[in-house]
C-alpha cells in the first residue's frame, strides 16, 4: 500500500507506527493530515529503524491477553511507543493513565457505570440549567425576588450562571482555536452527543449560550458606550470569534464543541481550578486518540473515556495550573528550576551559557511543562512523546529529563548562538525527531 | 559574543486580556502576515524586529504575554526589564477595554517607573461589531498621559505606526551619546540597557 498527497510517496513499510495512523487517515480524509505531512518533517521517518513490526504488536497482544494485566510489563512496551494497530494505544492508555483497572473482568462493569456517571453530569451541568434558562426566558413567575439576574446574592441561580458564562467563553475561545493546522477538531464526529442533540429539546445547549452570550453583552456595552442604533444587534448576529469558523448544522457537532464539553463539565467539577488555558492542549490529545480508535465500540464513547482519562491525569499536573502554587514545593517555578538543576548536573557548560545569557526556564520551560510539549510538535509525535510519560513510572520525572535532553540535543547550536538566536531556537524547537530525544532522555535516566 | 548589528536594544512588552489580538498586532508586526487562527499564547513568546530610527539602527525585542489571570505571576516577572509596555483591548469586547484599569495598575506595581506605555484599541476593522467607541479609548488614554492608536492586525492599520512610536519616545529618552559596548547588552534578559543611565 503506497499514501501520497502532493508528490510526495510513501511505502506504508517505512513508517513509523505512530505516523501510520495518521497516513491511513490520510487515505481516507485527505486533509486531515496536512500538518503531518509537511516535507522538511518527514524526512526523518524514512529510517529503517521503525518498520511496523508485527511481533511488536503480538507482544502487546500477549500482554493485555492476560486476565490481570501485569502493569510493569505493559510499562515497559509502551515506553519505546505504542502502535495504532486495533486501538492498541487507546487501550494502554486507559489503563496508562488508570481509567482502566488491570483486572479485566471489572471493565464492562466500570465503563458502564462511568459512562452513566458522565451522561449523568451533561444532564446536572447542562441540560438541567439550560431547561431552567429556558423556562426563565419565556414563565415571567419563575423570576422571583429570590433568585432574578440582579441578585447580589453569590449563591444565586443567577449569579452562577454568569460565572459559568466567563468560564465558558474563555473555553469556547481557545477550543475554537485548537490545532487550528489540522482539520480533524473542525470536523463533525460520527457520534454527537445525542443527550444534547435531540431535535426535541428546547434548553440552551453550550452553543447557543456563547451565541447568546457573546451577544448580549455586546448590546449592553453598545449602550454603556452611550450609543444605541449604531447598528442594530440583529445585524451583527455572530461575534467575530465565531464567525472565524463555521458552526455545523443543527444536528451535527464538531469534535472542538464535544473537547468544550469536557472542559467545561471539569470546570463546573473542579471549581477550584475550573478552566485554565491550556488545558485544551492537555484534553486535545487524549480526545484525538480515543476519537480515532480504530474500534468502534470504544470510539463511539470517547467523549466519556476522555473525560475521565483527563481528569486522571489533571489529578497528576494540575498543580502546575494553579497559580496560587507557582513558588511552592509542587508548583510550575520549582518545577522549571527542576529543570535548569538537572541541566546542570548533565551538562554544565550548557547550563553556564544559559546562565550567562540570562536565559530563564520561564522563558521556555514553562511551556514545555504545563502543556507536557504538546505546543512544540505536530501531534502524532507528541502523542508518541505521551507514550513514554505516561509509561515511566515517575511520568512527570522524565518529562524533566526530555526537557533536558531537549536542551542538550541542540547544545552546540545553543552555545554558538546569542540571546536571539538562542530563544528562537527554544520557541522554535529545530529537532522534529522526537525518537532521538526520547532516547537522549532514556540515556540521561539510565546515567543517573 | 555575536557581533552587534545594532546600535540599541529597546525591551518591549505586549498584555492585555485573552483574545484582544496581542499575537496577531505583534505578528503583524514582525512578519508582515495575519493569521486569524493562533493558538493561544502560553506563558510568554519572544519576537526580535529590528528597525531604523534617527538613523541608528534598534533591535526591538518584543515579547507577548498570555492574558489569562493565572499567568500573572508568571507575565508580570517581565514587566520590570521593559522600557515600553503596550497595553491593547478588543473595541468589539467591552469586557477586554473595562480591563484596561486592571491592567494599568499592574504595569504601575511590577514596571519600571519611566516605562513607556501605550493603549492599543485593536480589530478596528470590524466596524460593525465595535462597541468600545473610539472616543473612550482616547479618554482614558488621555486620563493616564499615553498614547492611543486604534489598530487592525488584519487590515494592516496603524501597526507599524504604533512599534515606531513607542521606540522613538524610548529613544527620546536615551542618552543622546553613542552607546558602547557597555550598554548594548546582546545577551541582556534582565537589566534595562541603553537608557538606564539616563540623567533627571
Amino acid at each position: 500500500m503506497v499514501a501520497w498527497r502532493g508528490d510526495i510517496l510513501i511505502p506504508s513499510s517505512y513508517l513509523h507506527p505512530v505516523f501510520y495512523q495518521d497516513i491511513t487517515k490520510c487515505i481516507l480524509k485527505e486533509d486531515n493530515i496536512i500538518a503531518i505531512l509537511q516535507m522538511g518533517k518527514l524526512r526523518h521517518r524514512w529510517g529503517s529503524d521503525c518498520p511496523r513490526s508485527s511481533s511488536r504488536i503480538a507482544e502487546f497482544q500477549d500482554v493485555l491477553a492476560e486476565p490481570k494485566i501485569v502493569l510493569q510489563k505493559l510499562c515497559e512496551l509502551c515506553f519505546s511507543g505504542i502502535p495504532f494497530d486495533g486501538g492498541l494505544r487507546c487501550l494502554c492508555w486507559k489503563i496508562l493513565l488508570n481509567y482502566l483497572p488491570v483486572e479485566k473482568a471489572l471493565w464492562s462493569t466500570l465503563l458502564k457505570k462511568q459512562r452513566e456517571l458522565y451522561s449523568q453530569f451533561l444532564k446536572e451541568m447542562i441540560i438541567q440549567p439550560g431547561i431552567a434558562k429556558a423556562n426563565l426566558g419565556v414563565s415571567r413567575e419563575d423570576v422571583t425576588l429570590e433568585d432574578h439576574p440582579l441578585n447580589p446574592n453569590p449563591d444565586s441561580r443567577w449569579n452562577t450562571y454568569f460565572k459559568d458564562n466567563e468560564v465558558l467563553l474563555q473555553i469556547d475561545k481557545d477550543v475554537r482555536r485548537l490545532y487550528p493546522d489540522m482539520a480533524f477538531f473542525q470536523r463533525p464526529t460520527d457520534y454527537p452527543c445525542l443527550l444534547i442533540l435531540d431535535p426535541q429539546n428546547e434548553f440552551e445547549t453550550l452553543r447557543k449560550r456563547v451565541e447568546q452570550t457573546t451577544l448580549k453583552s455586546q448590546t449592553v456595552a453598545r449602550n454603556r458606550s452611550g450609543v444605541t442604533n449604531v447598528s442594530s444587534p440583529l445585524k451583527t448576529s455572530a461575534p467575530n470569534s465565531l464567525s472565524e469558523y463555521e458552526v455545523l448544522p443543527n444536528g451535527c457537532e464538531a469534535h472542538w464543541e464535544v473537547v468544550e464539553r469536557i472542559l467545561f463539565i471539569y470546570a463546573k467539577l473542579n471549581p477550584g481550578i475550573a478552566y485554565v488555558q491550556g488545558m485544551n492542549e492537555i484534553v486535545g490529545p487524549l480526545y484525538y486518540t480515543f476519537a480515532t480508535d480504530p474500534n468502534n465500540d470504544w470510539k463511539e464513547h470517547a467523549e466519556a473515556d476522555t473525560f475521565f482519562c483527563f481528569t486522571n491525569l489533571m489529578a497528576e499536573i494540575r498543580d502546575n495550573f494553579i497559580k496560587s502554587l507557582d513558588d511552592s514545593q509542587c508548583g510550575i517555578t520549582y518545577k522549571m528550576e527542576k529543570v535548569y538543576s538537572t541541566l546542570k548536573e548533565k551538562d554544565v557548560e550548557l547550563y553556564l551559557k544559559l546562565q550567562e545569557q540570562n536565559i530563564k526556564p520561564q522563558f521556555f520551560a514553562f511551556r514545555w511543562l504545563t502543556l507536557l510539549l504538546s505546543q512544540e510538535f505536530l501531534l502524532p509525535d507528541v502523542i508518541r512523546i505521551w507514550d513514554s510519560l505516561f509509561a515511566d513510572d515517575n511520568r512527570f520525572d522524565f518529562l524533566l529529563l526530555v526537557c533536558c535532553a531537549m536542551l542538550i540535543l541542540i547544545r552546540d547550536q545553543l552555545l554558538e548562538g546569542d540571546f536571539t538566536l538562542n530563544m528562537r531556537l527554544l520557541q522554535d524547537y529545530p529537532i522534529s525527531d522526537v525518537r532521538l530525544i526520547l532516547k537522549k532522555a532514556k540515556e540521561l535516566q539510565d546515567s543517573k | 559574543m555575536a557581533k552587534k548589528t545594532y546600535d540599541l536594544l529597546f525591551k518591549l512588552l505586549l498584555i492585555g486580556d485573552s483574545g484582544v489580538g496581542k499575537t496577531c498586532v505583534l505578528f503583524r508586526f514582525s512578519d508582515d502576515a495575519f493569521n486569524t487562527t493562533f493558538i493561544s499564547t502560553i506563558g510568554i513568546d519572544f519576537k526580535i524586529k529590528t528597525v531604523e530610527l534617527q538613523g541608528k539602527k534598534i533591535k526591538l525585542q518584543i515579547w507577548d504575554t498570555a492574558g489569562q489571570e493565572r499567568f500573572h505571576t508568571i507575565t508580570t516577572s517581565y514587566y520590570r526589564g521593559a522600557m515600553g509596555i503596550m497595553l491593547v483591548y478588543d473595541i468589539t469586547n467591552g469586557k477586554s477595554f473595562e480591563n484596561i484599569s486592571k491592567w494599568l495598575r499592574n504595569i504601575d506595581e511590577h514596571a519600571n517607573e519611566d516605562v513607556e506605555r501605550m493603549l492599543l484599541g485593536n480589530k478596528c476593522d470590524m466596524e460593525e461589531k465595535r462597541v468600545v467607541l473610539k472616543a473612550k479609548g482616547e479618554q482614558i488614554a488621555r486620563e493616564h498621559g499615553i498614547r492611543f492608536f486604534e489598530t487592525s492586525a488584519k487590515a494592516n492599520i496603524n501597526i507599524e505606526k504604533a512599534f515606531l512610536t513607542l521606540a522613538e519616545d524610548i529613544l527620546r529618552k536615551t542618552p543622546v551619546k553613542e552607546p558602547n559596548s557597555e550598554n548594548v547588552d546582546i545577551s541582556s534578559g534582565g537589566g534595562v540597557t541603553g537608557w538606564k543611565n539616563k540623567c533627571c
